[in-house]
């Protein structure tokens, strides 16, 4: 028996290059439940975008445990502490059982007939009104492939709005678009068997040990293994993964597009160039040589505040490795010039010629678990299937498959993100706002604005969700839904598998699965096509799957050779699947043709610096003709600079023990246990200037609100404060927001990626002030991972015993 | 020669926009990427009409000042821009002032342009490179306020 949160990684099967990642099967099953009589449903963990296989233990009629699947590529059997213990929210007492619907300023019980009939009357009112433009949809990462699909249907074909977008806007937006940039559609090109057989990993804004536990784990058990790959990792923390490294570059927040040219500027002098492979499989080289031939290490030590000396052996490392990963996540997509930053990554692999082979590609990684299912299905403003929003013969190709009529498809211009709708609903021209699994009274940047909006009595708000959120709090109607473990659906991992999660149990009460409450909606407002037959030709999660992977034939995400049947049993499988690759594909690109055509790819391009569009006619004057496209873009200065006022710069981030805004974690014993409540990190210079030590009570301030928290001193950057974003105004067993300020994103600026508009989470200028001394007790900050003390102030987080690991075969 | 009557449009035309760039981003600061890029690309002109100061000064014209901080009309601007967000009114002004702005981004383009085939024919290869960068910069900003109007028209129009 292991404690998974003490042990977060749990024991090492540690392998060399090209051998198998030996099996360990990790199992937490609640205590006194024979286990013999456990039944196990087949499912993958959807509490991190690595998608790892696993059954759901069923006793009772309840969920009890969960085990690892040791057949499913992803993990080998593994799960991390989040997939070990957050199943329990299922069973949580919270859990919304019957619709809400605001009577007097009140939220009271309703039924489905009652809820759902206000819900279309408003609809209907807002589109005679003002048509659908004043309707406006914002989804999560967190549902399934079918719900996505339901929903991305009906606000394109049916309603008709450009108004749909993901919370994935917050997590990997800049993902999609630097792949579609660079390799003209999206989906990661590698695959994690990448991770077993390549010698140098280049990590850039990634704390894999925290948001990927178990790739960690893969990655960890090779650093342990025979023939250790060389590890370069960028990070303004002391992070486990930046502990590991051969070099650790800790940068100024929102300088890693300086960074990532200087890399480039080294690749070039050293002539670590595939010359061969840049010349037949890319364009934009001679611009890029130009650009980055600006960016010296000296010039960038300056910026970035990192000696010249390391960025060059950075890039050596880098120039030199034979099999090359590298991999980014929200540290550049959340950071200050986020897709610029995300394609010179790309870059990087493309000029050492080190994609579409094993052990060298590069991972535009996800978060969520179900986000690249927003991406396929259209329900993040993408159009569904990988199609282009200007290329007319998609959209009628689209609409010919809905039967709708093609100008019913609103493709005008991009489709609307989130920080743009909450605009439109600030002025007044959206009146209806559809919030599905998403918090973003807690996860939006500047939450006294985005809570001031969601207020206004003249915008009508429907939340769906399994918890009263801080943000259902404030809606006009709230649904209950049924979640992971209570209906049947796919999703997509990172490296482009699919897995099919198997209703289990079922759901509490009258919640109801998403695409159930879609297809009610669809049907009350009587949504047809235009012979007039019902929109949606769906009932069951499966027959919404055999249509959408219909939708997807002969796109890149080719779901078209998968089904249920096919995704019983084993491991997961990634897309394509499709005639000519039955079995799946395990990388792209292998022929080194990309998907930059012109009547195929996903996106014409922008320009990296303002976000224009790039037009048809520009594209073609581009000419990529299936060669990847190497894009160049100088740094800039950080829209908010600190100062003398503030003279922090705000990065805020995950903990390993929670995921999002805590509604299932802390629900968790542990994991709510673990990482009770919100601390700021702070270096010990720092600390020391300031007159503080650790657990003191501090506010830290913005030019747009402040919050309380304890201090935990910690190897983040000198002049960085961390705060973990979790924390909204809620606490496990409270039912009322608390009103304590401690929500990071009451100091995060409205500002987001020209291209991707990603809101930009990281950089945000900010003071320290001490409140209250500590009296010696430490802050609630765990003490693993990144938030580990430097010296050692109070007992050792734990308490996640009880999980069994079972390897198999390796050499542990 | 009347090179520097080209060099002079251009310094008028980048120099105006910049200030237009200015003027739109405090009036619509709620827009943040507007009151963002705003700045970034009034800094851009700013930065054209320097590198334009040594052909200035060989052709022989004088030099236009850009304004790099804002005044006392902008800064009420940005006020009153946050009190007014709550109103629809704010659709159609947005829409006449990037419309207006377009106009003047493509203004200082066409200066670019003209500059160029002056500076070919006069066989001036740095100028000539000179034009060459900043036309493709000017030809971008069109193209980002093409898209950004794209975006806002039929909210504006057709929405209430």
């Amino acid at each position: 028996m292991t404690d998974r949160v003490a042990d977060i990684w749990g024991a090492r099967t540690p392998y060399g290059s090209g051998s198998q990642w030996p099996v360990r099967v990790d199992q937490y099953v609640e205590d006194g439940v024979p286990e013999d009589e456990v039944e196990w449903s087949q499912s993958a963990c959807v509490l991190c975008s690595n998608g790892c296989g696993m059954d759901v233990g069923v006793h009772g009629g309840r969920i009890v445990g969960v085990r690892g699947r040791a057949d499913d590529r992803a993990n080998h059997g593994r799960l991390g502490p989040k997939g070990l213990f957050g199943w329990q929210a299922n069973n949580s007492p919270d859990r919304l059982t019957q619709p809400l619907v605001r009577r007097r300023g009140k939220l009271r019980p309703a039924s489905w007939d009652e809820a759902m009939a206000l819900v279309v009357d408003r609809t209907r009112e807002v589109m005679d009104s003002r048509g659908p433009l004043g309707m406006g949809f914002y989804d999560t990462g967190q549902l399934f492939l079918e719900d996505y699909y339901t929903l991305s249907v009906i606000v394109r074909a049916g309603i008709g709005t450009p108004h749909l977008d993901g919370n994935t806007r917050l997590c990997t937006a800049t993902a999609d678009f630097a792949l579609k940039e660079t390799f003209g559609t999206d989906g990661d090109p590698g695959s994690m068997t990448d991770f077993d057989v390549c010698d140098t990993i280049f990590a850039i804004g990634h704390n894999i040990a925290e948001t990927h536990t178990v790739l960690w784990m893969r990655i960890l058990d090779r650093l342990r293994g025979p023939d250790r790959p060389r590890l370069v990792v960028v990070d303004p923390r002391r992070t486990k993964v930046a502990q590991e490294a051969d070099v650790h570059l800790p940068i100024r927040s929102g300088t890693n597009l300086a960074l990532l040219n200087g890399i480039q500027h080294e690749l070039l002098a050293g002539g670590w160039i595939d010359e061969e492979f840049t010349e037949r499989h890319t364009i934009g080289l001679s611009k890029l040589e130009q650009t980055v031939k600006e960016y010296p290490p000296e010039r960038v030590a300056e910026i970035c505040g990192v000696p010249a000396g390391d960025i060059r052996e950075a890039a050596h490392v880098i120039g030199t490795g034979r099999r090359l990963v590298s991999t980014c996540l929200q540290g550049v997509y959340q950071s200050h010039q986020a897709t610029a930053s995300a394609c010179q990554v790309n870059n990087i692999n493309l000029l050492r010629g080190m994609v579409g082979k094993p052990g060298c590609t590069v991972f535009q990684m996800n978060g969520q678990p179900t986000a690249q299912n927003t991406r396929e299905t259209g329900a993040n403003g993408d159009l569904a299937g990988m199609r282009n929003w200007q290329n007319p013969e998609h959209v009628r190709e689209l609409a010919r498959i809905w039967n709708v009529d093609d100008i019913q498809i609103p493709s005008w211009a991009p489709p609307t993100h989130v920080m743009q709708m909450f605009r439109y609903a600030e002025e007044g021209s959206i009146r209806f706002l559809w919030i599905v699994g998403t918090n973003p009274a807690v996860s939006l940047p500047e939450l006294h604005r985005i809570r001031s909006i969601l207020k206004q009595k003249r915008l009508f708000v429907v939340v769906s969700d399994a918890f009263l959120t801080e943000t259902a709090q404030l809606a006009d109607v709230v649904l209950p839904t049924a979640i992971w473990g209570e209906k049947a659906g796919t999703y997509t991992n990172h490296d482009r598998t699919v897995h099919l999660s198997e209703k289990a149990v079922e759901p509490p009460g009258e919640a109801r699965p998403d695409m159930d409450i879609f297809l009610d909606y669809a049907r009350r407002l009587e949504l047809t096509d235009k012979d007039g037959a019902p929109l949606l030709k769906w009932r069951t999660p499966e027959e919404c799957f055999e249509a959408f992977k219909q939708m997807t034939r002969g796109r890149p995400c080719d779901y078209s050779g998968l089904s249920y049947g096919k995704l019983r049993g084993g491991s997961g499988i990634p897309w394509p699947c499709n005639d000519e690759a039955p079995d799946g594909t395990e990388r792209l690109y292998t022929d080194h043709r990309f998907n930059t055509d012109g009547d195929y790819c996903e996106d014409y391009g922008h320009d990296l610096l303002t976000g224009a569009a790039y037009e048809s006619k520009d594209h073609a004057a581009m000419g990529p003709a299936g060669r990847a496209v190497l894009k160049a873009a100088d740094y800039l200065p950080p829209h908010e600079p600190p100062g003398e006022e503030y003279p922090f710069l705000l990065n805020t981030g995950r903990s390993v023990y929670h995921w999002h805004t805590r509604t299932k974690t802390g629900r968790a014993r542990q994991l709510d246990a673990a990482a009770p409540d919100v601390w700021v990190e702070i270096s010990p210079a720092d600390a020391q200037r300031l007159g503080i030590v650790e657990g003191d009570l501090v506010r830290v301030e913005s030019p747009r609100g402040r919050i309380e928290a304890k201090v935990r001193v910690s190897g983040v950057r000198d002049g960085v404060v961390f705060v973990p974003f979790h924390y909204g105004h809620w606490d496990p067993g409270e039912a009322e927001p608390d009103g304590r300020p401690r929500a990071a994103n009451e100091l995060t600026i409205t500002d987001w990626d020209p291209v991707s508009k990603q809101p930009v989470f990281k950089t945000a200028a900010v003071r320290v002030e001490k409140l209250a001394d500590g009296g010696g007790a430490p802050s609630p900050a765990p003490t693993t991972a990144g938030a580990e003390p430097l010296s050692v102030t109070g007992p050792a987080t734990a308490g996640g015993e009880g999980v069994t690991e079972t390897a198999r075969g390796g050499t542990s | 020669m009347k090179v520097d009557k080209a060099i002079d449009d251009v310094q008028k035309a980048e120099a105006d926009l910049a200030k237009e760039l200015r003027r739109l981003g405090e009036r619509h600061a709620v827009e943040q990427d507007l009151y963002h890029l705003g700045l970034t690309l009034a800094k851009q002109c700013a930065d054209h009409v320097e590198r334009l100061a040594p052909f200035a000064e060989r052709y022989g014209t004088s030099q236009p000042k850009v304004d790099d901080s804002p005044g006392l009309l902008d800064t009420l601007r940005h006020a009153s821009a946050r009190m007014v967000g709550r109103s629809e009114i704010v659709g159609v002004l947005l829409l006449r002032d990037l419309r207006n702005l377009y106009l003047g981004a493509q203004e200082a383009e066409i200066a670019w342009v003209i500059l160029a085939q002056a500076a070919q024919a006069a066989r001036d290869r740095d100028l000539l490179d000179l034009t060459a960068t900043c036309q493709e910069a000017a030809e971008t900003r069109g193209k980002w306020l093409r898209t950004r109007i794209k975006v806002t028209a039929p909210q504006v129009l057709v929405s209430g």
